[in-house]
């Protein structure tokens, strides 16, 4: 067995969380059960992962079966990386089937074309999304295992999910080649950006819960109902305009949870405005900045501003448009209202 | 002359009297219905009521009853729908052969003309493609067309999921699908005389408004 392979897997292996090592060893299925039992794995991650290269070795894993490993480690953990919206078009109305293997086929061939230093796996999963794994060489020297871009897709939809390494300079072969293999014209990156896959799939699939006017709600039970307060001496003052508040919030961020983004940001290139007397600005121009707002859920945080009292509901649209909107990117020029949006590319 | 004026005041006397009595008469009508209410609450507490007489609570209760069972037949039609502010919300439930599936929401805006403001359609669906045909055009046909869709999409996936687990064990390998589950690929094995041959099928749903295949190839491989 190759020393880097070797050493691909050990490395692999150690980033596994002790108590998950042998139930994702499981679910590779390159060692059998056998050669698993005699793994101790309550040892150190060192001496788990050692024993592991070590069968490895007896049944002469290559590349592409380590590959396969960090696939299933990426979407056990997909948190841990960054992931981009990329969205396709196309003209024709064409009903399309969707064949996987000729889906591979034409990506593999495609890539393979421009640069033939590429390490290409795919795994397909229960949800019809398939993880594609790249790693990237140079038409010099062999694909680094170390570099690899993820691309998640959903068959028939026109959203890609990337998550793309240091060399930026793949990107276009890669748009490239999914436009070819998926059927598409082009293909263009949409302003939403976060750690959490399935927020960003929640977002653009509409999978989150919108609250919708209907007139066969949800029971009453469902929905949580914030307990009276026990003592009869308590009184709610602002009881109206509390109440008044959980409507509006609900309306606007529906029932359910929100998905999870870390941060929104606003470009801003809009006018000062100041009292003409205190004239601040004498040059007239716009006035640049950019306002960026993090948390671990920011949208979570959002829906809490108005309850606990630090904003006023309703909250500003540019705010509680951003899973409508699908972007968490923004762009805000002088004129015309809020959203003259351009897409802005990095 | 003064004849004619005596002639009008008798006249107007008699008018002004028979609106009297005619008051009186709504008067007491109104007073003998209170009474009779008020028979009603007490009649709730135990005592012997008139049974005749719904009190104004049982009536409101009946109305509102009715509503909602009315409400939830237009649920049941498939497609049903809300006015909202600024427009009309319509919420297609799906259902397959007598199993009730998942419901999908439009939020519709009519000023100043008819187009989608929010949706919960998954996008393999082709929404935009028939918004665009018949969405300003026809509204019916639009939700008509879009509702064979969804229904379709659910039924195939349906199905797909019912062959995964009601026939795991005849299945080799994986069931091959696509997100509007229109190309189903599997292998499958068949015993005969003590001897198993292995098969592909290969269902091709060409119709997206339609649950069932426009082609079939079965291989034995």
């Amino acid at each position: 067995m190759d020393e880097t392979v070797a050493e691909y897997i050990r490395r692999t292996v150690l980033k596994i969380p002790r108590d998950e090592i042998k139930t994702m060893l499981q679910k590779w299925g390159f060692l059998s059960e056998m050669q698993l039992q005699t793994v101790n794995f309550h040892q150190l991650k060192e001496n788990i992962s050692q024993d592991v290269v070590q069968l490895c070795e007896e049944n002469s894993a290559d590349i592409k079966q380590a590959a396969v490993l960090d696939i299933i480690y990426n979407h056990i953990y997909p948190n841990k990386r960054m992931w981009s919206v990329y969205q396709m078009n196309k003209t024709g109305e064409e009903i399309e089937f969707f064949d996987f293997t000729d889906f591979k086929k034409k990506f593999k061939r495609r890539l393979r074309s421009a640069l033939k230093n590429v390490t290409i796996n795919f795994r397909e999963y229960e949800d019809n999304a398939i993880w594609i794994r790249i790693a990237w060489g140079t038409p010099y020297t062999k694909p680094n295992q170390y570099k690899t871009s993820y691309v998640v897709y959903h068959s028939q939809t026109p959203y890609v999910f990337l998550s793309a390494s240091v060399l930026r300079s793949n990107l276009p072969l890669l748009c490239q080649a999914l436009v070819v293999a998926s059927n598409y014209h082009d293909i263009r990156e949409v302003e939403l950006r976060s750690h959490s896959l399935n927020s960003l799939k929640d977002i653009v699939f509409k999978r989150y819960s919108q609250n919708f006017q209907t007139y066969c709600p949800r029971p009453l039970s469902e929905r949580k109902v914030a307990p009276e307060s026990a003592d009869v001496r308590i009184i709610q003052e602002n009881r109206n305009e509390k109440e008044r508040i959980q409507r509006v919030n609900r309306e606007v961020f529906g029932d359910g949870p929100q998905p999870k983004l870390e941060f929104a940001q606003y470009k801003l290139e809009t006018m000062f405005k100041s009292d003409p007397k205190m004239d601040v600005m004498y040059k007239k121009e716009p006035f640049r900045c950019l306002v960026k707002f993090s948390s671990p859920h920011l949208l979570e945080s959002l829906k809490s501003l108005a309850p606990v009292g630090m904003a006023d509901a309703p909250l500003s649209p540019l705010l509680t448009c951003i899973p409508h909107k699908a972007r968490n990117y923004f762009k805000i020029r002088e004129k015309k209202g809020f959203f003259p949006e351009s897409f802005v590319s990095p | 002359v003064k004849q004619e004026e005596t002639e009008q005041r008798e006249e107007k006397l008699a008018r002004l009297k028979a609106r009297v009595q005619e008051l009186r008469r709504q008067r007491d009508e109104l007073r003998a219905k209170v009474d009779l209410q008020q028979k009603g609450q007490l009649g709730k507490a135990g005592v012997v009521s008139d049974a005749a007489q719904p009190s104004a609570q049982a009536v409101l209760e009946w109305k509102i009853k009715s509503v909602k069972a009315m409400l939830q037949v237009f649920y049941l039609t498939g497609i049903s729908g809300k006015l909202t502010k600024q427009g009309v919300c319509f919420c297609i439930s799906t259902a397959y052969e007598g199993t009730y599936l998942d419901s999908y929401y439009l939020d519709l805006l009519t000023k100043p003309e008819v187009r989608i403001h929010r949706h919960s359609v998954p996008t393999f669906i082709p929404l935009e493609q028939i918004a665009k045909k018949h969405l300003e055009t026809d509204i019916r046909r639009f939700l008509s067309v879009l509702a064979d869709h969804l229904n379709a999409y659910v039924g195939r996936r349906h199905q797909a999921d019912q062959l995964q687990e009601h026939f795991s064990d005849q299945i080799e390998g994986t069931l091959q699908r696509n997100s509007l589950c229109n190309l189903l690929v599997f292998n499958y094995n068949l015993s005969s005389r003590s001897k198993t041959f292995p098969f592909n099928a290969r269902l091709l749903y060409g119709d997206l408004c339609c649950s069932l295949p426009t082609e079939v190839t079965v291989s034995c491989t």
